[in-house]
This record gives C-alpha cells, structure tokens and sequence, in this order.
C-alpha cells in the first residue's frame, strides 16, 4: 500500500519565496518602526514572528486528516470569539479581544476558520452530496461574515466572501452557478436601473436554461429574483432620508473620515519618489516625516516601495505570485478534497490581499484597510498565514493522505 | 474531484491573478518610472495642501416656490498652523480687528492637525475682505476662502419651523462647515449639506499655490438636496401679523385635514436666525435666553398645554361611539356646579337642562361632569390617544412633545393606587387635570371630527407621499361624527354659541369650539375649528394669558382665514 501514500520533499521554491517575504516583511517593518516613537514595534513583531515559525512548523507536521475532523468545532469557536468581540472589542474600532497581556484580531484568525470550514463542507459535499448542500455551506459562512461586517469591517467580511467564492469555484462550481448563488444580491442591486436589471434576468436565462433546471427552480429563481428586486426599491423608499445616507456611509465606508485623500495622496507621493532603485533602505523621506499614516499597517507596501524602488517591489510582487503559484500547485496535486480546498482557500487569501492592499497603496483600490500578508505589522495575521502557509506544505508533501 | 476540473480550475486562478499583478505592476510602472521625478519633487518638499469645498447647502422653499432659506456667498480667513510663522501673528489680528491673544490661542488649538487650515474669522463680506486681501496674501500660510453663509428670507416667520445653523463644532467637520443647531436645519441637516469636494494644490515652502495636484484627481462638491415645505408662506406672514397683534406669546397652527399638510404653523415671540448665520454676539445670545417669554421656544408643537373645552369634542365622541349617551340624552340639569364629595366642580354659568350639540355649543361643563361617570377614565384616554393626543405626530422635530394622555397606570405611579378619583375623570373629560396637548396635536384632534377619521399624519415636507390616518378605522362611528360636527356647528350657529357673534359675518361654514385653560395666572385662550369650503383646512388658535377663548382666539381665528380664503380666491 505504500504506493498508494503520495510523499514528496518539502517545495523548495515555496519555501525560498516564502523566506524573501518573511525577511522583507522584517525589514519593512522594522523600517518603519524606526520613527522613535513606534520604537517598541519592532521587537514585538519579532517576538509574534517566532510564534508565527512555531506555528508554521505545526502546520507542516499537523494531521490534515485530524484538523478536517476538528473544522466544524474550530469555526464555531472562531465566531463564538467574533460575537465575544462585538461586546467585549477593545482598541481602534473595537476589533481586539484581549486575552491577558495578548490582543488577537479575531477576524484575521476568522479567515483561516472560514477556510477549514467552507473546505469541509466542499470536501463532505463531494463524498456524500446533499440536496441543497451548496446553500446549507453558503449559509454556514454566514455568521463569521456578518459578525465581521458589524463590527464594522465591511472590508474584511467582503474578503472572507471573495476567499469562499474562489474555493467553490476550485470545487469546481462554475461561475454560473456562482452568480445563481448570489442572484438575491445581484437582484437588489440592479434594481436601481432598468437596463442593468433586464441584463441580469437574461444573464439569469442563460444560465438557467444552460445548466437545464427543472420548471420548480426556474419558478425560484426567476420569481424570487424579481420579488426581491421589486421590493428593495420599497424598501429603500420607506427609510427616511438620514437613513439612507447612514446605510451609504455604511457600505461605503472610507478609513478617511477627513474625507480628504490624505492617507491616498501620500501613499502615492512615497511610492512615485522610490523611482527605479528606490531612496536607499531607511531613507525613505516620507515615512521619516511621518507623513505617511498607517506605515506599518496598512501602508507598509508605500514604506518598502519608497525605500527598494520598482525593483523591490517587482521582487515582492514576483515572490507572492511564486507564493501563490506553488499554492495552486500544492492544491492541484492533494488529493484528497479538503487539503486541495485548504491550499486553495489560502491561495486566494493571498491573491485578494495582496491585491487589495497594494492595490490600496496606489490608489487604485478604495481604503479598506485589508493587511499585506506577511508584511505589515501585526501578531494575529502574521501566525495565521505562516500555519496556513504551513499547512499548504504539508498538503503539498502529503498529497495523497489517507 | 475530476483531474480536468481541477486543471481548468487552476489554469483560472492562475491567469485571473496573473492579470491582477500586472495590472499592480503596470500603475507601479506609471508611478515609479513614468512620473517618478513628479513625485521625487513633491517628496523633497511635501507641501500638498488639501482644501475642502464647502458644499452649498439646499435650499428651503414653501409650497408655492418662495425661497425661505439659501446660502450667500461669503468669506472666511483660514490659516494652515504648520505653514503659519507665529511671528506674523501680531500683524494678521491688527488686519482683522480681534485681540492677538484670542488669535493665538486658535493656531495653539489647531495645531495638533498642523495640515488642516482652520478659521480665524467668518462670515466676511466682499467689502471686508477687499480691504484686506492684498495683505494678506502676502502671508505665508493665511488664506481667504470662500464659505457660502446661511441667508433667511422670512427670518421671523419661520424661526421655530426652519430653525437656524452655526458653524460645527464636530471634530471631524471640515473648517467653515456649517450644520443645523435646531428646526428643519437641524432635523434635515443629513438631507441638505451635501457632500464637500476635494481640491489638492501644490504649495512653496511660503504657502503659495505652486500648482493643481496632477495625481488622483479632485472632487467636485456635492450640493445637498432642496427641502419644499408645505407651509404657505403667506399664510404663515398673515397668521403671525395677526397673532403678534394680540401682544401675547401664541401660536397658531392650520393643517390641511384631506392630505396632511401642515399649512401654517407660527409662534410669537420670534427671533432673527440670521444672527446666528453671522455668528451671534454674547449680548444677542444673553438678551435671547433671558427673554421671559421665551422667543426660542416653539409654541406649535414644543410647548404643551391643558387643551381645556377643546377636549370636549374628543370626550363627546368617545361618550356617542361607544353608546353611552345618544343625541337626545339629557342628564339632570346644569345649576351652575357638581358637587362631588366634599369637591364642587364649577360651570361658568347655569346652562339647565340640555342634550350633547347644546353642551357642545355652549361649552357646559356639568354635562359632561354628569356623563363621563358612565364610563372610565382608561376608555377615555384610549379614545384620546386615538384623536392624536399623547404621542408625537411629525416625527421630524426632535423637540417635538408628545404631551400626556393621563390614564390609570400613570396615576397610580404618580398619586399611589387610590390617590385619585372620580374627580380626575371629571376634569380630564372637560380637557384639564393632566392632560397635555401641543397646539399641533389639538389641531390634529379637530382635524380627526372634520375627516370622519380619514385624516393623515400630518407632514411637514412637501417632498415624498403623504402619511397615513392616525384614527384607528375600527373607531370609527358614523353618527357620532354626525353630532360632534353639528355640535361645533351650534358653536356658531346658535344664538348661544361661544362664537357665534364672532362668527356671525364668516362668508363661509365654520365648525369650531372654544377652550379656556385654567392656569396660574390669566387663562389660556383656545380655539379650534374647520372649514369645508373654500379649503378643507383645520385651524388651532392657542394664546398664552389671553383669557376667554372665543373673546380673544376667536377674532384671531377668523381674520386669519379671511385674509387667507379672500387672497387665494
């Protein structure tokens, strides 16, 4: 039998691009901890990174057998923990939960949760299929979402939802059905225009006559759909004028509340004077002045850019794309369902992260204030991602566990 | 999971995200390499100042156009605390005439947002700035601005309805931001303030404007959205002309009883809003607050008073609909008091013997003293409760009362159980002990007799549908609309009315009531009353101290819907 157990190395080119964004992520924040008065940043950073190794190790040496076993119970740990936050939250914005001297972020262990949790839902739904399983897994992720987005941190729960969205397509549910899946969002929201609605019900057609669905489903579909949208502008129209101006500043919410571009601008002005090579390591002229808001947080990217240049952060980008590549791969080789799910969920962790973030940096995404992983400062993201990363190498080298 | 599946998959995700870093990589490009000198030298300077634009405020208008509320244009004098030299602080207070040392203690305020200009002085007409403008700009880091000021058109008539601004005191306001401090200002205050616009320059180490920013664009200010009101301003010209020649603190309100709308809605003492658009000076505020007669206040619907024999038409009701007495019912005769105990409840005279439209028209006491002991003080406070009483009806004015409805759960936590008797019922059923109204509710109440209970929450902005009835359909009861509407016909009608001579050349219908509020003091006057023709409008009449209702609220009543139908026709 023992043909049957698929072993291979670790991956080396994983763990080499895992290692530069590891150290860049060090320096950077070591960087912009330099300004005296974040001195003590530095050494915390250090102190949750060696967790973060310990917790990688972990995850490489763990049973992913044993961790699909645990997920349910995890998740729901997780959101009994973002329910306590909504209560008990302490820092900026109430996302903290303090636990003795430690402040975790809930919502950051809350992804890697989500992911345990839609994997073997995706897993158990491919050995023994459920009528409606699909919608029972969607509304399962629900709570941690919406725990997430009334704290309020509309950015994160929108990235939780992106991260299951990519896992059921790497389930391999197409984006057809993707888009039935969340027909009731797309109903409310182009019922605000004729023609953006009469192009959603075609699109809905299509997909329905496509994937031939009995005449019951149709009926769902096509009248639930039409119901919904019919009522949303009602609905909208009861709310006096203060709450719909709420609701907007809800749904779209800016870190800003100067409302005046600041953060954005400077972000721009620090990235644009790195030019080819960048100002020096150290030297960055922006973060001295602290000009530059957020540098260790959510904009450390504007920090190393200003500081390494295009060519830095060409060697960041080009890492986490490897990152991500070898993620993918590791998650194409597993076969068993929930340790291919697991390296795909934090694949497209990753993917939507960084994009966003650097996204964010150079203007060209809203300020949503999702982190860079690995990168920016902060203890609960950091051992998240490295036990993730771990277990994607663990998946990797145990490919076909049974 | 199919090995060709998984393969399409990854290939997906794969190009999607390949695309996605190119796209990250591609603005990096542009950034970094294209205009990398660009942002090398604001880098080397870093002067980027973000101005904000204020957005116009909207307007407000009445329901025929007239523009009650705008903005004119006006000038402010900012300073960026981290581009201000403290030196210079000396020659800007001599230029605009205000003491160095309050000078000062702004910049030390504003200094720990050193980016953020902040007002030195606002609300600058173009001859003040002119004078100073050509020093100032020599300055570094003073700027004048341009900061749109709140104007009133009919500032007293519309005081307590528009309310008045001030500048913000929210951290998180931009410099000159003006909000809404009481009325529609502050109630809409969401609705009409719009959204500022963004304007990023490049500024020399002096503080001048070098450049427009060449980066992310700059946002173009949103102006906020228009209020229509359904108030006449006419109407409300007319009616305070006539409540303000009584000389006594009042307030009238006219509603349209088919559709809601509040037409006119006044309070007398008035005040001048603009002088808080300007910025109001100590000794204004001081003289305002210390006013005995209150001109802050709004009679219409902040201030709650006993609705006295008003109240009868809602007691009548409650008497007809639920079977009590019929309109032939005649109690034991009026002498002139009820003697209750060792309590003699006074008439203002002897009526004698008669039936509910006599009691109603001539506003006797004893009658409904004698009838109201048929039922209980709870059936008569729900039945008030559905006139409109007790709760507040425009759900726009914060400081709107709700007035009080007095029923048993609310005395017996304020008297202990058996502190109170039958005397309260009798006192709430001629409209006092307890009971509380606003003018506003008291006008609502009639309205509810004129509509046969059709008549909706009234509003106040024109914008959006009309509200829906308040008077519960299951209370409805046909013949009792039928008496009480001829009982405040008899009001006028008969030879012994309360009105009737003050009525008695009204070219058209007039159902009315009077009321006369005990109170320390003179009495209260009250009145209350509708017409069909030329307009479905309820009108409530309401003067503090000002003694017999149809004496001295009756005349107000009528001159005012004269000059309204008489002007409209």
């Amino acid at each position: 039998m023992i043909d049957l157990i698929g072993r291979d190395r670790p991956d080396v080119i994983y763990l080499i691009a895992l290692l530069v964004l590891f150290l860049i992520g060090l320096a950077a924040v070591f960087s912009a901890s330099t300004v005296i008065s974040e001195s003590g940043l530095f050494d915390k950073q250090l102190t949750w990174s060696i967790i973060g190794l310990l917790a990688f190790l972990v995850g490489t040496i763990i049973s992913l057998r044993r961790l699909e076993e645990i997920s349910p119970i995890a998740y729901a740990f997780i959101c009994l923990l973002l329910l306590l936050t909504l209560f008990i939250g302490s820092g900026p914005a109430n996302r903290w939960l303090a636990i003795g001297p430690i402040h975790v972020q809930p919502s950051e262990i809350a992804k890697a949760g989500l992911i345990f949790m839609t994997a073997w839902w995706l897993a158990s739904q491919k050995v023994r299929p459920r009528k409606f399983g699909e919608t029972l897994i969607f509304l399962t992720v629900v709570p941690a979402v919406v725990l997430t987005a009334l704290q309020p941190d509309l950015g994160t729960a929108v990235s939780m939802l992106l991260i299951v969205l990519a896992m059921f397509i790497w389930a391999g549910y197409g984006v057809g059905w993707i888009i039935l899946l969340v027909s009731p969002i797309l109903a409310a929201v182009s019922s605000m225009n004729i023609l953006l609605w009469l192009g959603f019900m075609i699109i809905l057609t299509i997909i329905l006559y496509r994937r031939k669905y009995a005449v019951p489903m149709w009926i769902a579909f096509m009248g639930g759909n039409s119901i919904v949208a019919a009522l949303t502008p009602m609905a909208w129209k009861m709310l006096k004028p203060y709450q719909q101006s709420r609701l907007i500043t809800f749904l779209n919410p800016s870190n800003d509340p100067h409302g005046s571009g600041w953060n954005i601008i400077q972000s721009e002005v620090a990235v644009g004077s790195g030019g080819l090579s960048g100002q020096g390591f150290l030297q960055g002229a922006q973060k001295e002045l602290a000009f530059l808001p957020a540098r260790h947080t959510d904009f450390v990217f504007s920090v190393w850019a200003e500081e390494m240049g295009f060519i830095g952060c060409l060697i960041l980008l080009t890492a986490f794309f490897i990152l991500f590549w070898r993620m993918v791969s590791a998650a194409r080789k597993s076969v068993n369902p929930f340790n291919s799910l697991v390296a795909a969920g934090t694949a497209a962790y990753i993917g939507i992260h960084v994009f966003v973030n650097v996204g964010m940096t150079l203007g060209i995404m809203p300020v949503t204030g999702l982190p860079l992983p690995l990168i920016s400062y902060g203890g609960s993201q950091l051992v998240t991602v490295l036990f993730l990363f771990g277990l994607v190498l663990n998946a990797g080298m145990y490919w076909r566990e049974v | 999971m199919l090995r060709k599946e998984k393969q399409w998959s990854s290939l997906a995700f794969m190009l999607m995200t390949l695309l996605l870093f190119m796209i990250l990589g591609g603005r990096l490009f542009y950034l970094q390499i294209v205009k990398g000198d660009y942002y090398r030298g604001l880098s080397s300077q870093n002067h980027i100042r973000v101005i904000t634009k204020p957005a116009p405020r909207g307007l407000i208008s009445d329901r025929n156009g007239v523009v009650l509320a705008d903005s004119r244009p006006s000038f402010i004098v900012t300073a960026v605390p981290s581009e201000f030299d403290s030196a210079n602080t000396g020659q800007v207070a001599s230029l605009l005439g205000i003491p160095e040392e309050a000078l000062s203690s702004i910049l030390d305020q504003a200094s720990s947002v050193p980016h953020k200009p902040v007002v030195l002085q606002a609300s600058m007409s173009v001859d003040d700035v002119s004078s100073i403008a050509e020093y100032i700009y020599r300055i570094p880091g003073v700027l004048i601005d341009v900061a749109p000021q709140r104007r009133y058109h009919r500032p007293e008539e519309f005081c307590h309805i528009i309310g008045y601004v001030g500048l913000s005191d929210d951290p998180e306001s931009y410099r000159g931001e003006i909000t809404g401090r009481t009325g529609i200002e502050f109630n809409l205050n969401e609705v009409l303030r719009g959204s500022p616009g963004l304007h990023r320059e490049v500024v020399d180490a002096m503080g001048r404007v070098v450049e427009e920013y060449r980066g992310t664009g700059s946002d173009e200010p949103l102006p906020g959205t228009n209020v229509i009101i359904t108030i006449d301003a006419e109407l409300q010209r007319t009616a305070l002309e006539q409540l303000e020649k009584t000389a006594l603190p009042g307030a009238v309100v006219i509603v349209n009883y088919v559709n809601g709308d509040i037409l006119c809605a006044v309070s007398s003492p008035t005040f001048d809003p603009n002088m808080f658009s300007r910025g109001i000076s100590q000794d204004e505020w001081d003289a305002l607050i210390q006013n005995t007669a209150n001109p802050l206040y709004c009679r219409a619907w902040t201030a709650s008073y006993p609705p006295a024999s008003t109240f009868k038409i809602v007691t009548a009701y409650w008497l007809l609909a639920e079977g009590l007495i019929s309109e032939n019912t005649m109690p034991a005769p009026c002498y002139g008091s009820l003697i209750l105990g060792d309590t003699e409840f006074g008439c203002w005279t002897a009526h004698g013997r008669l039936n509910i439209i006599s009691a109603l028209a001539r506003s006797c006491d004893v009658f409904f003293y004698r009838t109201a002991q048929l039922g209980s003080l709870d059936e008569l406070a729900e039945y008030a409760e559905f006139f409109g009483l007790g709760s507040r009806l425009t759900e726009i004015f914060a400081d709107e009362r709700s007035g009080l409805v007095p029923d048993s759960d609310y005395l017996n936590s304020t008297y202990g159980p058996g502190g109170w008797g039958l005397g309260n019922l009798l006192n709430v059923s001629i409209g006092q002990g307890e009971l509380l109204s606003t003018p506003l509710q008291m006008a609502a109440m009639t309205g509810v007799i004129a509509s046969r209970g059709q008549m909706p929450l009234p509003r106040l902005v024109l914008q959006g549908e009309q509200r829906e009835p308040f008077f519960p359909p299951k209370a409805c009861d046909d013949t009792a609309f039928d008496v009480v509407t001829e009982g405040m016909l008899q009001v006028i009608e008969s030879r012994r009315g309360t009105l009737h001579t003050v009525f008695s050349d009204f070219p058209w219908d007039f159902w009315g009531k009077t009321g006369t509020a005990e109170c320390s003091g003179e009495d209260h006057a009250i009145i209350v009353g509708f017409t069909r023709e030329p307009e479905p409008v309820v009108i409530c009449v309401f003067i503090e101290h000002g003694g017999h209702g149809g004496v001295i609220a009756g005349p107000v009543a009528r001159d005012i819907l004269l000059s309204y139908f008489e002007g409209s026709d």
